[in-house]
């Protein structure tokens, strides 16, 4: 846990040093993309008794991945050294994000999928910390662990998933389960295995019905979520479906579960961004929509498909970060994100607002934009695979809502004269803020209408996700040649919805009812079963009194011992054989004294008389030859009771309840005893193995120079049980220490 | 501590160092007739105890050496000790190591299982000592925090 900065809260917009890492990996993986030929492979053993090894396995596929994550990251470094000047916790927040930064890049590269499941766990751990980064507030907190049970559950069920699929295939390694596929399809846990991995990838990439988290994780500060939220963290469960796709992709498990709830992810979404008036949680609905359409053309089947898959990750991750960058810009100097509140900035921001205008085409897919190269793919491949008949249909929805929700962030609230009123003072962000997104939706804009620049990239990566055999790519469409059906229609429509946004906004307000029903409303239930289950337990258990403890501690073996004595009962009876006198006497002296203990009402009386039952098993142990034992029982009963004796001397205000008082607690005593004796005898009807006791009697002298076995046992034939129990003794008292001068002072204050 | 018994405090004015002398007689003998470290050590507990009774619990421990947390840590790390030299001659930790000290006509074995079992005696004593002054000592005023 970092401490709380000590150092100056910088005022500095200056460039923040570690904006180096993300760039650094910028230059690696151009570097690596243009000196090797994908793929490229290194290992390192790493746990080789469980077959992980530390491999990394770059591809076309990862190389996409590792472009997304370095060039956005550039991009956020820059806009967060502006965004958090003079924040608190600044330096905290470049930490966590290099983190996260690195996390990422492990994740996108390992072939082990057990070392990608670390890397996995790490992307949610440090989204945790980055979205509680204001941890202040309330909502965040809240926020921040929804996001971690989320994520980090889907993550449990993700390492089952993992597991599983390690024991179908036989190995982790994801390029020897693609060579291996068809050896493994109709393994009977196979199923089992991709469900694990599905849900998973579905909470991590918010998909239905885990989709409710990404929203709420808008708590986080904007680079934030520019970041984590629509470039990178979330797209980490496309890229395990993307890269598992070669080795299952032929299953019509596989395509019906992806194709269906990806298609319904990507809809519903779309439907709950008309609810909302909060431009950044429109602009994560978006996002939720736009990662169930990947997901869905992880389903279909072809090369197209993948060839879409490649095209829409880069087309979304260079609009959408930028428009989160604009909603950041537009929040810091206006002050809000309320598109009701919000009009006519491009007047004052006309940087901020040329970079919206220049993502908002691409995302709402105009001709010659990246986003139409994209969903061009898309509509081919879905006409190329076998989707399912109505998922052909959500395009339309999709796009539709795509084209308003790009007027919306693009135009609305840069050119619409609404009778928003804002504030006089507002003006243009500083350039660490304008550069990064109008950079990023530049790029964007050049590819668009280039786009054979990024073409041989994107088939690289479109290779990764086809199974070796089909990996050429012959019969792959001329990007952007196909003129498909109605792009134009899909615009007018999406402005008509955009002029309808504000009359639907209050006609959508119906859809509050199904909140009833989703997952998110069986999170908050679950939440609130934890304390209670917790409170119930702590008062069952941990109710303080010292009765109840002893019963309590005494009434689970009798009860747990008795039900195994039940079922496995023990042999027949050990033969008698008549005691040393002296043993009977001593016997007879427990029985009598623990007789006595029941029937006497003084406590100081009881302790002298259960101390005399403690001499009697000393003496017990004397008569049976084992002097030692009779010993230590003698020392540890005199110690004891001179102790207990003392302090009772000086609270002598309790006496105990009488017997009939005392409810179940003879019965406990006396069913312990007897459960006691029972044990003790079948224990003696066990055949006796002589060879320990006749080892250590031979070897004491020779081997350890002593003729008391017991105390050469303890000293040194078992001399590290011996270390560890002193140590045990030690660490006890240290840990009592407190407690007792806690008593002590407790008892000078209220005497 | 205010009701010392003027008897109780003569007998202790004798029986403490004697339960002292007979726990470390038991210690030492232990390797070959009964007794042993931690035997030893609960005499010496008794001892420190009936100390506490008669002379109040913050006077039995400042009788403990170096105080109760530092006694007994000092006996575990005696006890840890005590398994080094096995490995500096090549033998697994914690394997006892005999000699004959030559003493003038006569000789005396030390091992360093003799330190082992000083370890456990001296860290029984310590912990379970603490604890006993401790609880005789709850009522008292006495101001004196115990040792850390």
């Amino acid at each position: 846990m970092p401490a709380e900065d000590s150092s100056v809260p910088s005022d500095s917009r200056a460039l923040h040093p570690l904006t180096a890492v993300p760039l650094a990996l910028v230059v690696a993986t151009a570097w690596l993309w243009l000196t090797f030929e994908a793929p490229w492979q290194v290992s390192v053993p790493w746990v080789p008794s469980l077959g992980v090894d530390l491999t990394l396995w770059i591809d076309g596929l990862s190389l996409q991945m590792l472009a997304l994550i370095a060039g956005v990251g550039v991009a956020v470094f820059i806009y967060a050294s502006t965004y958090m000047a003079g924040v608190k916790g600044r330096g905290r927040l470049f930490s966590w994000l290099t983190l996260f930064m690195v996390a990422m890049a492990g994740a996108v590269t390992a072939d082990n999928l057990v070392v990608l499941f670390v890397f996995w766990e790490m992307t949610s751990i440090t989204s945790f910390l980055l979205v509680g980064f204001k941890y202040q507030e309330e909502a965040n907190r809240k926020a921040a662990q929804q996001a971690l049970l989320v994520t980090g559950g889907g993550g449990l069920i993700l390492l089952g998933g993992i597991v599983l699929l390690g024991i179908v295939a036989g190995t982790y390694s994801v390029q020897e389960m693609i060579a291996g596929a068809h050896e493994s399809s109709d393994h009977p846990l196979l199923p089992a295995a991709l469900a694990c991995i599905f849900i998973g990838a579905f909470s991590k990439s918010a998909q239905w019905p885990f989709h409710f988290w990404l929203p709420n994780a808008m708590a986080a500060p904007t680079p934030v979520s520019a970041y984590l939220h629509s470039a990178t963290m979330v797209k980490l469960g496309i890229y395990l479906l993307a890269r598992l796709k070669p080795a299952f992709g032929f299953l019509l498990f596989w395509e019906v579960t992806l194709v269906a709830i990806g298609a319904t992810t990507a809809v519903w979404a779309m439907v709950l961004t008309l609810r909302e008036r909060d431009l950044k949680r429109i602009l994560a609905w978006s996002t939720v929509s736009a990662l169930g359409t990947l997901v869905m053309l992880i389903g279909l089947p072809g090369a197209g498909a993948a060839e879409a898959t490649a095209a829409f990750l880069l087309a979304h991750a260079l609009y959408k970060a930028p428009l989160f960058f604009v909603a950041g810009n537009v929040d810091h100097t206006a002050g809000t994100r309320d598109i009701n509140r919000l009009a006519g900035l491009a007047r004052v921001m006309p940087w901020t607002a040329g970079s919206a205008a220049l993502a908002g085409l691409s995302m709402a897919g105009v001709p010659l934009s990246l986003g139409y190269v994209a969903k061009d793919l898309v509509t081919i491949a879905k006409s190329q695979g076998l989707a399912l008949d109505w998922v052909g249909h959500t395009t339309v929805v999709v796009s539709v809502v795509s084209v308003a929700v790009a007027a919306v962030a693009a135009v609305r609230i840069f050119w619409h004269r609404g009778g928003a009123s804002l504030p006089a003072d507002i003006h243009e962000a500083p350039p660490g803020m304008t550069v990064p997104p109008l950079a990023l939706a530049a790029l964007g804009a050049v590819l668009g209408l280039a786009p054979w620049l990024a073409l041989p990239a994107l088939h690289d990566s479109a290779r990764a996700m086809m199974p070796p055999t089909t990996r050429d790519l012959v019969g792959l469409p001329d990007v952007a040649s196909t003129a498909t059906v109605g792009p134009f229609q899909i615009l007018a429509l999406g402005l008509v919805l955009y002029f309808a946004w504000d009359r639907l906004h209050v006609w959508m307000d119906f859809l509050r009812w199904f909140d009833r029903f989703g997952l998110a409303a069986v999170y908050e239930r679950g939440l609130k079963v934890i304390p209670a289950t917790a409170r119930f337990v702590t008062t069952r258990l941990q109710h303080g009194s010292l009765p109840g403890y002893l019963a309590l501690v005494l009434a689970l073996p009798l009860v747990a011992i008795t039900i195994v004595l039940l079922r496995h009962p023990a042999g027949p009876w050990p033969a008698w054989s008549p005691p040393p006198l002296g043993a009977a006497g001593a016997a007879a002296l427990v029985i009598g004294a623990s007789l006595a203990a029941c029937r006497l009402r003084d406590p100081f009386v009881m302790l002298l008389i259960t101390g005399l039952a403690g001499i009697g098993a000393g003496i017990f142990a004397l008569y049976l030859g084992a002097p030692d034992v009779a010993l230590t029982q003698f020392t540890v009963e005199v110690a004891f009771v001179v102790v207990v004796a003392a302090v009772l001397l000086r609270v002598r205000n309790r006496t105990p309840a009488p017997l009939e008082r005392m409810g179940a607690r003879p019965v406990l005593a006396l069913g312990l005893g007897a459960l006691t004796s029972v044990l003790v005898l079948a224990a003696a009807a066990l055949p006796f193995d002589a060879s320990m006791p006749r080892y250590f009697g031979d070897q004491a002298v020779p081997a350890a120079f002593g003729h008391n076995v017991v105390n050469v046992i303890i000293v040194d034939f078992r001399a590290l049980d011996t270390l560890g129990e002193i140590a045990v003794v030690t660490i006890t008292f240290i840990s009592a220490v407190p407690l007792l001068r806690w008593l002590r002072t407790r008892r000078k204050g209220t005497a | 501590m205010t009701r010392t018994a003027v008897l109780l405090d003569t007998v202790v004015r004798g029986l403490y160092p004697g339960m002292l002398v007979f726990s470390v007689w038991l210690l030492l003998r232990g390797h070959n007739e009964p007794g042993g470290g931690f035997i030893g050590g609960m005499v010496a507990v008794a001892a420190t105890a009936v100390l506490a009774v008669a002379r109040g619990a913050g006077a039995a421990e400042a009788r403990l050496p170096l105080g109760p947390v530092r006694l007994s840590a000092a006996g575990v790390a005696l006890a840890l000790l005590s398994g080094l030299p096995a490995i500096a001659v090549g033998r697994p930790y914690l394997t006892h190591l005999w000699a004959d000290l030559p003493l003038l006509v006569t000789s005396v074995k030390v091992s360093t299982v003799l330190v082992f079992d000083l370890g456990v005696y001296l860290s029984v004593w310590g912990a379970l000592g603490g604890v006993a002054t401790a609880m005789i000592g709850l009522d008292e005023d006495d101001p004196e925090d115990p040792a850390p």
